[in-house]
């Protein structure tokens, strides 16, 4: 299961690189250094879950595989990815995590018109943050990251990080009839009221119960990247000590997680250092138990019978090089808060809902079932979409996010990434940045961010479901 | 045989306050892992001549609709009963009625969370109706009124 790196069209891609070059140095003067060119075609297709004498499931892909190829790029270095659309319905491409212009982010209606069947959109950026991040859809995002859609984003350090090897698992998480095709049912009320579509085959990298081939002694990089719609994750890996490196794409002070787990929400990224101490030729299962009463296995690591890589255990991981984020001025922040609201048990506060201790199903007749301040944005992004708060440009802002619903939410803000303060009132250790930010039901969390990129920035649940039915807002800066 | 008398038996603790008399009927709860009124409910039952086997699953709303309960009509949970599917939180004495009944439907829901119903919280503001649904694509008909 040890995932392939390498991008298929490297070669053509290089060569279109060096041509984009030269035409891009004639019209600007501030290129500096070749623009990497990428194409990605988003496609009907199929893919074996169990290998490949395993039966076929009809699925979406981008380049044909599920999940998407791994686009590695080059912190700093210019990007243009041409994506063309290939299903029968809009789409767009949005580069998680990624700080870029806001032209570039890919939210239908509020940042480009969505990709029409049969047309392409060129999306331009520079990634100023080494890290791992993903790419998804962000029109129609339930249905087509639900039929598959996504794929890892590697920005790569200038200067390589010393490991033995450097891992990614995406995982995927599906909901397949008892004959293997995905379900349909996208969007019922009671999904979007509860958990969201929450599925009953979970993939590394698209493939369920495989194993992962390791040596005794090495020291692993492994880059864990949740791709599910509403899958909340909990990894413990048996019998090891996962060191924690960077959260959402950001370094962070190297530690272990509490008790040993890795809580990994949908759209997440929890990048860890891994000695493999285990034996040569033992096995030991990574174990999700994040709901009660239903963990699971959800890979091995399976020790090849080699002798061990190095007599003597490395010394403990070294953080890795933080990326240049600017540092909030909390002294002088403006103070915003955003409050979660609705849901199944969410004491009818939502609008329209009633304020009665019981309810109908929220999201009933497609309707929202949530809201924030008040307000239920609902679907994927549209034109028209009025900003929550507005920020200078440059402001600091200090963002209480507060949550009263009985549900976990991983709110997700596009443009930036948040430095997470406190968690119920305690510092949050560790100095971490996220752009995807866990609350548990009834959490409160303080974060702050520079607002140092204008436009029209969308911060929404990513539990899929959830965002459609009315989890979703937008802010602006100026 | 033993059908007929569990269900003399039931058409007496229907008769009767007591359900010491009942024998214990079997029912299988699906729930959400993370909604706690369907354990609320489950205690109900419980407390009602029934024992309840509590299943958390992820996707319940895949369970509820291969069990043939509508999509606009769904419950919190789904509960597998005596050869019927009960959605929601439907008050024990209609669950009880179509145990003895037995009419040729899959089963019966109380859509969404009420007020008042049991496993809830709160006082009763509305009548609820449950409905009885089939698999054979016909629409619901009303079961009974509360």
């Amino acid at each position: 299961m040890n995932y392939d790196f390498r991008y298929t069209a490297s070669r053509r891609g290089f060569l279109a690189a060096v041509a984009g070059a030269a035409i891009s140095a004639s019209m600007r003067t501030a290129v500096a250094s070749a623009i990497d060119e990428r194409q990605i075609k988003v496609a009907p297709g199929e893919t074996r879950f169990s290998g490949a004498d395993g039966p076929p499931t009809a699925v979406w892909t981008y380049n044909g595989t599920v999940p998407g190829p791994a686009l590695r790029l080059r912190q700093g270095q210019p990007v243009r990815i041409t994506v063309e659309n290939g299903l029968d319905e809009g789409t767009t491409v949005h580069w998680h995590g990624i700080r870029l212009p806001n032209a570039m982010d890919g939210v239908p209606g509020l940042t480009q018109p969505p990709i029409r069947p049969g047309e392409s959109f060129v999306y331009e950026f520079t990634p100023p943050d080494a890290g791992t991040f993903w790419y998804h859809p962000h029109a129609d995002s339930l249905v087509q990251i639900g039929r598959g859609l996504a794929g890892p984003l590697i920005i790569e350090e200038a200067e390589p990080v010393a490991v033995d090897r450097d891992l990614l698992w995406l995982l995927q998480d599906w909901r397949l009839t008892k004959d293997g095709r995905i379900a349909g049912g996208f969007g019922s009320m009671m999904d979007a009221s509860m958990s969201g579509r929450v599925g009953n085959l979970v993939t590394v990298n698209g493939q369920a119960q495989g194993g992962q081939t390791v040596r005794a002694g090495e020291r692993l990089r492994l880059r864990l990247a949740n791709a599910s719609l509403a899958r909340m994750m909990a990894l413990r890996f048996e019998g090891h000590r996962p060191i924690v490196l960077a959260i959402d794409g950001q370094p962070c002070d190297a530690h272990e997680p509490e008790d040993g787990r890795l809580v990994l929400a949908p759209a997440m990224r929890i990048d860890i250092a891994l000695d493999m101490q285990g034996d040569p030729g033992s096995r030991h299962d990574v174990i999700d138990d994040f709901y009660d009463g239903l963990a699971y296995r959800l890979t091995t690591l399976a020790y090849d019978k080699a002798p061990p890589l190095r007599a003597h255990p490395l010394d403990a991981p070294q953080a890795l090089p933080r990326n240049s984020l600017p540092e909030p001025d909390l002294a002088n922040a403006v103070r915003q808060e955003i409050v979660l609201q609705g849901g199944m048990m969410g004491g009818g506060k939502l609008a329209g809902v009633g304020g009665m201790t019981g309810m109908g199903m929220p999201g009933m007749n497609g309707g929202a079932a949530w809201a924030i301040n008040g307000m239920s944005m609902t679907g994927d992004g549209h034109a028209g979409m009025a900003p929550q708060f507005t920020l200078e440009r440059g402001a600091s802002c200090h963002l209480t996010m507060r949550n009263e619903t009985a549900w976990w939410h991983p709110m997700h803000v596009h443009g930036f990434s948040l430095s997470v303060l406190s968690r119920n009132g305690s510092p949050v250790p560790h100095r971490q940045w996220q752009d995807t930010v866990l609350l548990a039901p009834r959490d409160v969390i303080e974060c702050a961010f520079v607002a140092d990129n204008p436009g029209d920035w969308m911060l929404h649940c990513h539990v899929a479901d959830h965002q459609m039915a009315g989890l979703m807002t937008v802010f602006r800066v100026t | 045989m033993k059908l007929t008398y569990a269900l003399t038996a039931l058409g007496l603790a229907i008769a009767t306050p007591l359900p010491a008399l009942a024998a214990t009927i079997e029912a299988v709860m699906y729930k959400n892992p993370q909604c706690s009124c369907c354990e609320a409910y489950a205690a109900y039952l419980e407390q009602n001549g029934f024992k309840v086997d509590i299943k958390p699953v992820n996707n319940l709303s895949q369970i509820s609709s291969d069990a043939g309960v509508p999509a606009d009509l769904e419950g919190c949970h789904t509960i597998m009963v005596d050869g019927y599917v009960v959605d929601g939180l439907v008050p024990v004495d209609i669950v009880k009625k179509l145990l003895t009944e037995r009419p040729a439907i899959t089963g019966i829901t109380l859509a969404g969370m009420p007020a008042g119903a049991p496993g809830m919280g709160g006082e009763k503001t509305e009548t609820w109706t449950v409905y009885a649904f089939t698999k054979d694509g016909k629409a619901p008909t009303v079961y009974a009124k509360e």
